[in-house]
């Protein structure tokens, strides 16, 4: 979907059509979740800091996120896709894969089954999607962002390969700012530069992610459309107000935090067997800490006692804490044996 | 507003309604309960936005009103107090609260009644009449099999289709599907609908066991009534999937087996199977029944054998053990059908004798056998 929680709100608030408008807080610690393309003009993007926002942007319209809204939208959008498809991967709320090798209505075409979803989506929602159609995930994903809002981009096998050679690195779907830096400096700004690398270069120098980086670029990615995405951890973090100025108040929020985790993933009957903390002091400093328990657990106690545990490094050299977070990982994981029905 | 009534009896009908209320409500009135007095009525409302519930009982009024009353204090209260009289006396202005019991008085702040969310009502909506004890059964064979997907909005609720004389309840969560449906009903429509699991758990746990419910419907709510309780809920909106499409129509091999042996073996052969599969492999030859399982991780494994009637070539297929005992435990049967067809596909489940005017199916996947 196209800016898609500000796309909603300009749907339903008329007055903010055609207005920079920024879902998110207008707080000082608040962050951007979605910016709607007139604010993209000035430079407002999301995750970005909202004073940083309303600093690029001085008419830039705050507005409060409605999340059962967006989930509605979500829905109905998914409800349209397992009209073609049961392999749907969601990525996010607004986005996912479509595996339409074989699709419900035998359509060959997979652009026509694009542009067909298109027009429902936005016959349903009156909302604008952009699609991406390749061979894989990878160019997918890069493909559905080309032609942004309203695109419809098809990367066929033939052109595969001088498409990721002229593709800076920046765009590649799992290379983020940090990577791209880094690929920099190793003189690697193009699909061409990462794939004159060999691949145990790449490794060398960026660990396991390296093969990866090294078979995308060679148009390589196999993973499949996986409809049930596996959840991979279960956390929850709180950004405060104001920073936390002593230990004990930042174990009393450590106890807070595990408690949601634990009535989350029980509500979801979700184990884990590995805690781990966030912790961001006032300089933005971030450390993660875990550790692998000898069962799988989501029991209050247990992550509880496991999460202050992992607090006492910071105890000697205490700074004010501006976020927390708790999670539990390696989570229990399903029979990957179980035939499903073809529902 | 003021009036009496013993302390058990109230006690009785806010756990009817207090299922309604949510664990987290979203605004503090939803942590209330409606009263409302009306001459000798108390009629009492609870609600999460979703799932609605109002109920009426007698009690000795003096004087007509309403008032929202925090529900967890109330029902604390009531619950410390040995069957009594109890006297509820409301400020209509200030909507402040006066218990006395014999022991003595109890005084919390209510909220204004006017601020609690209002309960859809039922207007010209299709109509369908049961017995209670239908919806009942049609609830338990279907409730264990909802899936918890989020993702799949359709199959976390209970999909109810009327159509006519007939209501089927169907629900899966893609490994397991149970159809359950009754002939004696009495409605001029055909129609469908799906209802949110957290319904299905009230109406189990308010329904009486005889009796008539009426069941009204719309495009967006049902509403049962029955025994001067209303559960109203919100219906999911979405597209239930052509679940007839995948049940088999013909798995030629048949196993007959008596439901409580089979089901106790289960639960023997389960406790050494692998904690996160609960894979359990049956063997079926002619005559006999071979239940086992293993544990690789902490070597245990176990393996039990049953005498049973076969009709078909022999056949090794896995299944997760809970889903089997799940189903079995839902069965009333003394015998019970396995149909089976190839090892990769649904195996069929169902009693050898259906119950006059109602049909159960159930159908299991299997897990692939690594061998």
């Amino acid at each position: 979907m196209d800016a898609f929680f500000a796309s909603v709100e300009q749907r339903d608030f008329p007055e903010l059509r055609g207005k920079p408008v920024a879902v998110g807080g207008n707080k000082e610690r608040g962050v951007v979740a979605a910016a709607s393309y007139e604010a993209r003009k000035f430079g407002v993007y999301s995750a970005m800091p909202s004073v940083v926002a309303a600093r690029k942007c001085p008419d830039l319209i705050f507005v409060k996120h409605r999340f059962d809204v967006y989930r509605a939208v979500s829905q109905q959008i998914r409800e349209i896709f397992y009209e073609y498809t049961n392999l749907v991967e969601p990525l996010s709320l607004d986005e996912a894969f479509l595996d339409v090798t074989e699709n419900k209505l035998a359509i060959e075409s997979a652009t026509k089954i694009a542009k067909e979803i298109k027009a429902k989506i936005k016959a349903a929602t009156r909302l604008t999607a952009s699609a991406g159609i390749s061979v894989n995930k990878f160019l997918a994903k890069v493909a559905s962002d080309i032609h942004k809002p309203d695109g419809c981009t098809l990367i066929p096998p033939e052109n595969v390969a001088a498409f990721i050679d002229q593709l800076p690195i920046k765009k590649f779907f799992g290379i983020g700012a940090k990577t791209a830096e880094k690929m920099n400096a190793y003189g690697i700004h193009s699909g061409k530069d990462l794939k004159a690398f060999p691949k145990v270069e790449l490794i060398r120098r960026f660990g396991k992610m390296g093969s990866y980086y090294y078979d995308i670029a060679n148009g390589i990615d196999d993973r499949p459309v996986k409809p049930f995405r596996e959840r991979k951890s279960y956390s929850t973090e709180r950004t405060f107000d104001q920073d936390l100025q002593t230990m004990d108040e930042v174990k009393q929020k450590i106890v807070e935090l595990a408690s949601m985790v634990s009535k989350g993933t029980g509500k979801k009957n979700i184990k884990g067997k590995t805690v781990f903390i966030k912790i961001r002091f006032n300089d933005f400093i971030t450390y993660t800490r875990q550790r692998t328990l000898h069962k799988i657990t989501n029991e209050k106690t247990i992550i509880e006692n496991t999460a202050i545990d992992l607090l006492t490094e910071f105890t000697t050299q205490f700074k004010p804490v501006r976020l927390l977070g708790v999670g539990l990982s390696n989570l229990d994981e399903k029979d990957q044996n179980q035939i499903s029905l073809n529902l | 507003m003021k009036f009496s009534v013993s302390s058990a009896t109230l006690l009785k009908f806010l756990q009817k309604a207090g299922g309604a209320i949510g664990s987290n409500p979203v605004l503090p009135i939803l942590e209330d309960f409606l009263f409302q007095v009306e001459e000798n009525t108390l009629i009492i409302s609870s609600t999460d936005l979703e799932t609605s519930i109002t109920t009426q009982l007698d009690v000795q009024g003096e004087e007509n009103g309403a008032v929202a009353i925090p529900a967890k204090i109330l029902m604390d209260t009531l619950k410390a107090l040995p069957e009594q009289p109890v006297t509820l006396l409301i400020d209509d202005e200030a909507f402040g609260i006066e218990i006395t019991s014999s022991y003595g008085k109890y005084k919390l702040a209510g909220d204004n009644p006017e601020d609690f969310p209002k309960i859809p009502a039922s207007e010209e909506d299709d109509t369908v009449e049961i017995d209670a004890s239908v919806v009942l059964e049609a609830i338990s064979n279907t409730l264990f099999a909802t899936s918890n997907d989020e993702l799949r909005l359709a199959m976390t609720g209970v999909l109810v289709q009327v159509d006519f004389n007939k209501l089927t309840f169907v629900s899966t969560d893609a490994h397991k599907l149970v159809k359950y449906a009754a002939h004696n009903v009495n409605s001029n429509v055909s129609a469908s609908f799906i209802l949110p699991k957290k319904a299905c758990t009230l109406l189990k746990s308010v329904l009486p066991a005889t009796g008539m419910v009426i069941l009204r419907f719309n495009r967006s709510n049902a509403f049962f009534e029955f025994d001067n309780t209303q559960l109203v809920c919100r219906l999911i909106d979405a597209k239930y999937p052509d679940y007839n499409a995948v049940i088999p129509a013909d798995n030629p091999y048949s196993l007959t087996v008596g439901r409580a042996d089979f089901l106790n073996s289960l639960k023997r052969i389960v406790i050494y199977s692998n904690k996160t599969t609960n894979q359990v492999i049956l063997k079926i030859n002619d005559g006999s029944l071979n239940i086992s399982a293993q544990d690789l991780d902490f070597s245990n494994e176990a393996a039990e054998q049953m005498t049973c009637s076969y009709d078909g070539d022999p056949i090794i297929i896995g299944f997760n053990a809970k889903f089997l005992i799940e189903m079995l435990g839902v069965l009333n049967s003394d015998e019970v059908f396995v149909k089976l067809s190839t090892p990769n596909k649904a195996g069929l489940l169902l009693p050898t004798e259906q119950v006059e005017n109602e049909e159960i199916t159930m159908l299991v996947m299997p897990v692939m056998l690594n061998q």
